[in-house]
């Protein structure tokens, strides 16, 4: 039997929804809510997730490249727009692949899109025209680094401003059950730039209603105290021996949820197919 | 009491309707040169009903119309009266049939040739169909029908129509069928029918002079705001949504080019926008909400010192909401979110995606965004679902899919156990495997490969994020061509949203890199220039 002062603490944690930022990032079994998540249809993820993500909170998909985050999210928007919901992506750099969500069984007519620019992703072919301009112009080495570092951020700041607004415009208009952004090609340095009251605000907007807000980041940036943050990893699976017959078979997704003090509170392996 | 008003020569369109709307709100336009009014209640004001006769024939002189009027107690009475009678002609209530009766039986034949008031027995329940579709749509057999009673009349020897009135009515029905005893009560002067009014077309439009120009869009959202609530009072009146929005803006500018010249040596412009809604919409705030937002993308070009707004009208929506589907927001919502987005974004970066029917890399389609609820989702998909098997096989369906379409498919789902964390499940459900998705540039990114054996062996690649490396392991090539007969575009990739379909011939693999990442690469053949398609993520 835990302690008085024990149990009086941990109401106050969850009175002042603390309790899972210090205890675990998994909802209990006991006071789960099915309509208060968002479940991926995966039944491994959705076990694992005690359900699915939770709604009116702001939750996290991070990884690497090729992590599987697009393949998650997939899955988010296909079993919420298979319940009848409709769902949002706002699309910070133009790399969604409709015929991937096609594929994933995402219901295209109840699919928001909102499509950013992706020019502000410079290649190192027009980072290095530019350098050579800056070298004909200057010939110190150090002025010309920091030159082309800060012009490439600069255009993706830009997408990341109006990606941001369009997110809070759609989160205001309220009505969807799941609205993601999409920032899993930006730089970790200029994701590090955004100001973090950005992210309380987000949650703000969606507390209380039955939108899940996801965001798909290369690392943990901002989850709610009531999100989860879902770290992947993925592995390529091949099929075929010989040359002529080897092909990409999928990955093997391995899914953790990961609590603010790095701690695995989930941890599961699926397998997603070509 | 009715009158019939009916003009002796023609009369410019419109004017014979004006006048009988200044007498009477219901009037039932007959022909051109025909109305028939409801009098009830104008004794009161006018007088006696001569009295009435003579203002209806004064008005009509006025406006130029030479007209003559019959007053009876039913309609039918007084339409035969107007034709054969010159003048004024009042009929006292329940004398219809003694006055009709002198009137030639051939009255009933022109009235059934000309109008839409008699369509002989037959047809007389579908009147007021035909009335407000085309009010001179008459069946092909129906004409010949009525002249051949007509003539079997006349060739019975009856001349008027109290001669048909006389005949016996069950004889009449023996010789000629049951209905044919209604051309009896035509001829005694009943009415078949009750009147039906026709209905103004209204104008919901609504405008407002300004003091002062305008110049911001702040203070015209207050303006906009006025008009928009009157507007929505008129339209919820009627119970009709605006379909079509249209913001109209006279400009006051200095400048001698196109424009009225007014009286201050200023020049009048229009600056006139139309909205085309989703939905019908009535909410004012909506409404100004979007007017607004299209003038911020594009503004007038000057101060405003005239503000107009007006909808083309349409029947208001009815909604059904569910307890059992969650809701999802309305269409005043979606419209106004879509407009905000679409000022923030540009006008074609939002909306919902489509596929469309290509083998062209990336190809895809952008609509607009209207979700529809369940009921109605899975009634459209019925019908498409049936449009699309008639129309193509599931074959070209799932080419039309696009990138994964040449690749084998991949047919071996096993087991996979897991053991790591709290979770140990055994996946065995094959069908319920997600699908991997990939990331896909817009504009693919060209890179440099190193080739080994026909193999990649080493991926270059100059962008920020994007790691290169030692293949480990690849499949492919993957050999896809089209559009060779489209010609090649100055852009090497052009927007992939183009409705035009650029060539393509290209070798695509598959490569896993040692340090993690799966690509998608593909090689130009006609250029032998290595790109980056996308990332498997």
């Amino acid at each position: 039997m835990a302690h008085p002062a024990v149990a009086v603490l941990e109401s106050a944690l969850r009175a002042r929804k603390l309790d899972r930022t210090l205890t675990t990032t998994l909802p209990s079994w006991e006071w789960t809510d099915p309509s208060s998540l968002l479940p991926t249809d995966i039944p491994l993820v959705d076990a694992c997730l005690r359900g699915g993500l939770p709604r009116g909170q702001l939750s996290e998909l991070t990884g690497a490249c090729s992590s599987g985050r697009m393949t998650l999210l997939l899955q988010l928007m296909a079993a919420a727009t298979r319940r009848g919901e409709i769902a949002a992506l706002v699309d910070t750099l133009d790399c969604f692949d409709v015929a991937s969500a096609a594929a994933a069984g995402v219901d295209l007519d109840r699919l928001l899109w909102i499509r950013g620019s992706d020019s502000g992703l410079g290649t190192r072919d027009s980072g290095t025209q530019h350098t050579r301009t800056q070298n004909v112009r200057s010939r110190n080495m150090e002025s010309r680094i920091p030159d082309r570092e800060s012009r490439i951020p600069s255009s993706v700041d830009r997408a990341i401003d109006r990606a941001l607004k369009a997110l809070n415009l759609v989160l205001q208009a309220g009505g969807f059950g799941i609205v993601a952004i999409d920032l899993a090609d930006v730089p970790a340095v200029t994701l590090r730039q955004i100001p973090f009251t950005t992210w309380p605000r987000v949650q703000r907007v969606i507390e209380g209603s039955d939108t899940a807000c996801v965001l798909v980041t290369p690392e943990p940036l901002a989850r709610s105290a009531g999100g989860l943050t879902l770290s992947l990893t993925s592995r390529s699976t091949w099929a075929g021996m010989s040359d002529r017959s080897h092909v990409l078979q999928g990955i093997d997704l391995r899914v953790r949820v990961v609590s603010p003090r790095k701690r695995i509170d989930g941890d599961v392996r699926v397998r997603a197919s070509m | 009491m009715f009158g019939a008003l009916s003009t002796v020569e023609g009369a410019p369109s419109g004017v014979l309707e004006e006048v009988a709307r200044e007498f009477s709100p219901r009037i039932e336009v007959c022909s051109p040169t025909e109305i028939v009014l409801d009098l009830d209640g104008l004794t009161r004001l006018f007088g006696e009903a001569r009295t009435i006769a003579e203002e209806l024939r004064r008005t009509a002189a006025d406006r130029g119309l030479r007209v003559r009027v019959a007053i009876a107690g039913t309609r039918m009475a007084a339409r035969l009266l107007v034709r054969y009678r010159a003048g004024l002609t009042i009929v006292e209530p329940g004398n219809e049939a003694a006055a009709v009766a002198p009137l030639p039986i051939t009255l009933l034949d022109e009235l059934s040739s000309n109008t839409s008031g008699i369509k002989g027995p037959h047809h007389r329940i579908k009147e007021p169909h035909h009335r407000t579709k085309d009010p001179h749509h008459r069946t092909k057999d129906q004409e010949p029908r009525t002249k051949d009673q007509i003539a079997t009349f006349r060739h019975w020897g009856l001349r008027t129509l109290g001669d048909l009135a006389a005949l016996p009515a069950d004889d009449l029905a023996a010789r000629l069928g049951r209905q044919q005893t209604d051309w009896q009560r035509l001829a005694r002067g009943e009415d078949a029918r009750p009147l039906v009014p026709a209905v103004p077309e209204e104008r919901f439009e609504q405008s407002l002079d300004l003091e002062w120009p305008i110049e911001e869009l702040e203070p015209l959202s207050f303006v906009l705001g006025r008009l928009m609530d009157r507007l929505e009072a008129h339209l919820e009146q009627r119970d009709r949504g605006a379909a079509v929005l249209h913001v109209r803006l006279h400009l006051i500018k200095r400048s001698n080019v196109q424009g009225q010249r007014s009286t201050d040596g200023t020049t009048r412009e229009v600056h006139e926008r139309s909205l085309q809604l989703p939905v019908a919409i009535r909410d004012a705030r909506t409404l100004r909400m979007l007017a607004l937002l299209d003038l911020e993308s594009h503004p007038p070009p000057a101060a405003i010192d005239r503000v107009t707004v007006a909808v083309d009208p349409t029947p208001g929506r009815i909604v059904q909401f569910s307890l059992l589907t969650r809701p999802l927001p309305s269409p005043e919502q979606v419209a106004t979110l879509m407009a905000r987005l679409q000022a923030l974004m540009g006008e074609t970066r939002c909306g919902s995606p489509a596929m469309v029917d290509s083998w062209e890399p990336g190809a895809f389609a952008m609509k607009s965004f209207m979700p529809l609820d369940v009921n109605a989702r899975h009634q459209r998909y019925d019908t498409q679902r049936y449009r699309d098997t008639e129309n193509k096989s599931s074959s070209s369906l799932i080419h039309s899919l696009g990138a994964s379409v040449p690749r084998p498919s991949t047919c071996a789902r096993g087991a996979l156990s897991t053991v790591e964390g709290r979770c140990v499940v055994e996946v065995n459900d094959a069908s319920k495997l997600p699908v991997v998705a990939l990331r896909r540039f817009r504009h693919p990114i060209p890179i440099r490969v190193q080739m080994k054996h026909g193999q990649p062996m080493s991926v270059s690649i100059m962008r920020r994020g994007l790691n290169g490396g030692v293949v480990d392991s690849c499949a492919g090539p993957w050999r896809t061509s089209g559009a060779w007969w489209e010609s090649r575009t100055e852009s090497r990739f052009p927007s992939p949203e183009s409705r035009v379909p650029t060539p393509w011939d290209r070798d695509e693999w598959d490569v896993a890199l040692a340090e993690g990442p799966t690509y998608r690469l593909f090689r130009e053949r006609h250029s032998d220039k290595w790109f980056l398609e996308g990332v498997v993520d």
